[in-house]
This record gives C-alpha cells, structure tokens and sequence, in this order.
C-alpha cells in the first residue's frame, strides 16, 4: 500500500511582468510505500522542496493529483498522522521550547493530559530534555533542528515527511538523526526525506527516488539501484597467487598484492564461483569474499555511462 | 474550535509581547494625560473634553494596531516560514485566518480595556459619571476596529506588508468618508459615474456609523436599536472580510 501517491504532477510558476509560464515540476509520477523509508535526492534546482511541498499541502499543484492516505493533499485530514519537518527551524521567537511543543501538540489534538508526558517522550528522543524551558530562538541551528524533530515525533505519526532534515547538523546531530530514523524504521513509520548526503540513502533507505530538472530519474530499491553500479566481486587470498596468475588473467581477473595477500578482482560478467573453485584447488584459502560497486554518489552523478543526474551537487 | 483557539491564543501572546503595542499605549496614555489639560482650556467641559480625546484615542491606537500588526501577520508568517509549522499538521487555511483574527481582536480589546480602565478612572476622579453611552460608544469601536483587523488581514493575504498597511488605511480614510460617496452619487448626471460610485458606496462599509462619539460627548440620546444593528452590520462585514481572507490565502502558494 501506498502512503504517498503522486500522479501525472505538473507545477507552472508565472514569472515576470508578462507572468510568463515556467514550468518547475513535469508529469511527475511516483509512490512512497508504507512502513518503508524513502530517500528522495537530486541536485539543487531538482523540485524536491517544491514536490514536499505540494505533498504537504503548501503549494498546489497545477495539474495532477497528490494523494496522501488517499486524500487529497489540500484537504487537511490528509495530514492526519503524518508530520513535517522542515529544512530550516521555523518556531516562533517567543516560546520556550516546552511553549513550542505544546503549540504543536495541541494544534495536532493531542489531550490536555498528556502534552506534558508526550512533550517528554519527545525531547528525550532528541537529547534536549535539559533545554525544555529555554527559548527555542536561543538555541544554535542544530538544536533547534533537534527541536523540529522532536515536533515531527509528537503524537507517533505513522509517517513522516522530511526536507533535508540533516541539514546544518553537527555529526553527533546526525549520528542522533540517523538512529531515530533506524528506531522508526523497525516501529514501521514510513518515512520520506529528501537529503544532498547519499550516505545517509545507503545507510537507511529502503527506496530511493531521483529528480533532476523537475522529472523523475529513477524510483526504485536502493539496493537495486546500487546492483546497476555493481563491479565485480573482490577476493582477498592468503599470500601469493602467482602460479595462478596464467589461469586468472584467462577468466578475466586482475591480482594486485597488498601486505603479503593478494587481491583477485573478477569483473561482475563473470563466474566468481569458478575462481573461488580454482583457488580453492590449488589449496588458497580466503581472507575475505566481498562484491563490490560504484557508490551511489559515483552513480547518479559522476559515472557518464551510467548518470542519472546531469548536475553534480 | 480547539484549533482556532490554540491560533488565537499563540497569536495573543505573540502580539501581547509585540514592543508596538506598548508603544501604541504610551501614546494612548500621553492623549489621555494632555485631554486633561486641554480641559481647561477649552470651552466646554473637562468630562466632555476628555470623553472625545479617549474615544478617539481608542479609535487611532486600534488603527496602529490593525495597521502595524494585522496588517504584516501573514506576511511576516510566511516570511519566516512559521505558518508551515501549522498548516503542515491537520490544520484548514479557514482555521488559520479564523485563530489568527481571533487572536489580534483579543490583543485590541485588551488594549481598549487598559485605555478605557484608565480612562474611566480620570472620569470618576473629576466627579463625573461614567454613562451608558460612553460603554455604547467602545463596544461601537470595537466592532469598528475588528472590522478593520478583518480588512488588514484580508489585505495581508495577497499582498505585502506595506502595500496592505496601506491598503488598511486607505480603507479606513473611505470607510469614514462614504457618505461623502453616496452625496457624490446623488450629484452625478452620468450615468456611468452613479454606477461606480455606488458600486463603492456599497462595497465599502460606512464606519461612520460606528462613530458615535460626538452623540456622547453631547449627551445626545443613542437609539438602542442603532446600537444592535451597526454591532451586527459590524460582525457581518467582519466575517464576510474573513472569509474572504480565507478563499485567498487558501490559493496561496507558501
């Protein structure tokens, strides 16, 4: 099933004193499926803001229809269940952080009982619980990015929609952000989040999706996507494997030596069993067995054969 | 409900900790503080000199307010990307508008119940009687200033700050001056020209009726009828400038 549904989108932005039309997003097309998490990259220019926000409800969309939970994104029931995290912090200067949650966590319904035990949970989650009567202006960007993501995490939302929520934080921020994404992952809340670190897509994502230029690139699995930029397999073998050489240069493979191993790379079109099995005969025992591939920033943005995405970062 | 209310309660405190509205009261105070010496200068009577300088002073902080305040809210909502803490969660653009409106109005009549306590006050103290009508004459501005709020917000979404800072003002300045339109019409030969102008005469609100201050200054009876009706002609406009405000906003891209 899917919690975000976006079909044939179009969005046209009137420009100048002639309000001449600019087409920002193009037929854009895809699905975020529940209980997965979901990158959503592209370089700067690409519309990922722009689609967040039409799937938030804060931008309309010229033509198509975006669905969330099967309701329309402009009808407000849509985000019932769903939270927002915004890229830059936006609270108001006058709350306290406890002020602010609260804001939010009436705004979402939440009873009057349980805001203070919720605004807890929350703050834990995030590390900030010592910052609650602290005015959330006072705060460096990275805690009151802390602070936005403790208001996505109020009342348990099944998903969550997030733009570039890593941004301007520190590595112990995003070390923090990135395990609250792995905690939800495994709880089941289907999150969507737009990110210019490929690391993080690697590391968390079930599926990515790719814009470049307004149009959609690719919609897939991540571990598919990597399997396209996969190179070969990677043998470290226990010494020499010079008597050997003749036979593996025959298969297709190189050997280089490192630290008294030799390291044979067999070329993904071919039949790595059979090296195992050759090596193996000849009494070669193995350090290690790994396969390996082009990264995904290698793929989408400096591989000319394979490229998704014609502008680099 | 609970939505509008939480708006309208953020907006409240927001603008309650808002330096113009402080400013605005020290210049309500000052007015208050020189009626009393024009008292004696003046031809009539202390009371009657202070009850017009308090009920117009009521009446321009509740246009600063409108203007300096009402009149940047969206703006400066959508400028500092606040609003999308809110209309991100379960939340109607109608709900917004709505809290938002409601929340200023409340920030208004706090500031017209400080004016009026103090004025009241300085009334009792010089050995008159606060009257009936005087009470009549700020509730008559406060409807007046909600319809102004109304407009300053509906302003406010589909243009910037400024220009609807402007806007309010010029509406407020017509407001007052539409009896002027409906004589104009009652002059005109062109046909073309009555059509306009009536066209305006009805467009605008006739906020003279809101203004019964020279009825209470003079001691002249005030029909309690009139008193019902301009409050419900006051709502009415209100809300219509409400929900004006929120078929615009709701088009708005943020």
């Amino acid at each position: 099933m899917n919690v975000i549904e976006l079909k044939n989108i179009s969005k046209t932005y009137r420009k100048g004193l002639r309000a001449r039309k600019v087409p920002a997003v193009v037929n854009l097309t895809f699905s975020v499926k529940k209980n997965r998490v979901t990158g959503f990259v592209g370089p700067n220019g690409a519309v990922k803001t722009t689609t967040i926000k039409m799937i938030t409800g804060l931008v309309r969309q010229s033509s198509g229809t975006v669905k969330i939970n099967g309701i329309e994104s402009f009808n407000p029931q849509s985000r019932q269940g769903v939270s927002y995290l915004s890229e830059q912090p936006c609270f108001y200067g006058h709350l306290t952080v406890n002020e602010a949650l609260g804001f939010a966590a009436n705004l979402l319904g939440i009873s009057g009982k349980r805001i203070g035990s919720e605004i807890d949970r929350v703050l834990d989650i995030v590390e900030m619980a010592e910052k609650k009567s602290v005015k959330v202006k006072e705060l460096s960007k990275g805690m009151q990015q802390r602070i936005n993501m403790a208001q996505a995490l109020l009342g348990n939302p099944h998903a969550m929609v997030l733009d570039e929520p890593m941004s301007g934080m520190d590595p112990p921020g995003r070390k923090l952000f990135r395990s609250i994404f792995t905690e939800l992952k495994k709880q089941g809340v289907t999150v969507f989040f737009s990110t210019h670190v490929l690391d993080d897509i690697e590391a968390i994502c079930d599926d990515v999706i790719v814009l470049s230029k307004g149009e959609l690139v690719y919609d897939g699995g991540v571990m598919d996507l990597l399997d396209t930029g996969r190179l070969g397999m990677e043998m470290v073998v226990f010494g020499t494997v010079k008597d050997e050489m003749e036979s593996l240069n025959e298969i297709g493979c190189s050997v280089t030596e490192k630290n008294n191993n030799s390291i044979v790379f067999v070329p993904k079109d071919k039949d790595y069993k059979l090296v195992q099995h050759l090596l193996f005969s000849k009494g070669k025992s193995f350090v290690s067995v790994k396969s390996t591939s082009e990264s995904l920033q290698d793929l989408l943005y400096h591989n000319p054969q394979k490229q998704y995405v014609e502008h680099e970062l | 409900m609970k939505t509008v209310l939480t708006i309208a309660s953020n907006t409240f405190k927001e603008t309650v900790r808002n330096k113009v509205l402080y400013n605005i009261l020290l210049v309500a105070g000052a007015a208050l503080f020189l009626s009393m010496s024009f008292g004696d200068l003046s031809v009539f009577s202390r009371t009657q000199v202070m009850t017009d300088f308090g009920l117009a002073t009521m009446s321009l902080t509740g246009l600063l307010l409108a203007v300096f305040i009402g009149a940047g809210m969206l703006g400066s909502e959508i400028s500092t990307k606040t609003v999308y803490g809110i209309l991100t969660k379960p939340v109607s653009r109608e709900q917004f508008i709505f809290g938002k409106f409601f929340g200023l109005v409340s920030t208004l009549l706090l500031n017209f119940a400080l004016i009026s306590l103090v004025f009241f006050i300085a009334i009792t103290l010089m050995g008159a009687d606060v009257k009936i009508s005087i009470m009549d004459a700020v509730v008559l501005l406060a409807v007046e200033m909600s319809v102004i709020v109304s407009a300053a917000i509906f302003f406010s979404s589909f243009t910037t700050p400024t220009l609807a800072a402007i806007f309010t003002i010029g509406f407020y300045i017509s407001g007052h001056l539409n009896d002027l339109v409906d004589i104009g019409t009652k002059q005109q030969e062109s046909v073309i020209w009555q059509t306009v102008l009536k066209f305006f005469y009805f467009l605008l609100p006739n906020l003279e009726h809101f203004n019964i201050r020279s009825r209470v200054v003079y001691d002249l009876p005030v029909p309690p009828d009139f008193v019902t009706g301009v409050f419900c002609y006051g709502v009415l406009y209100t809300i219509l400038l409400l929900l004006l405000s929120s078929m615009v906003f709701s088009r708005k891209d943020l």
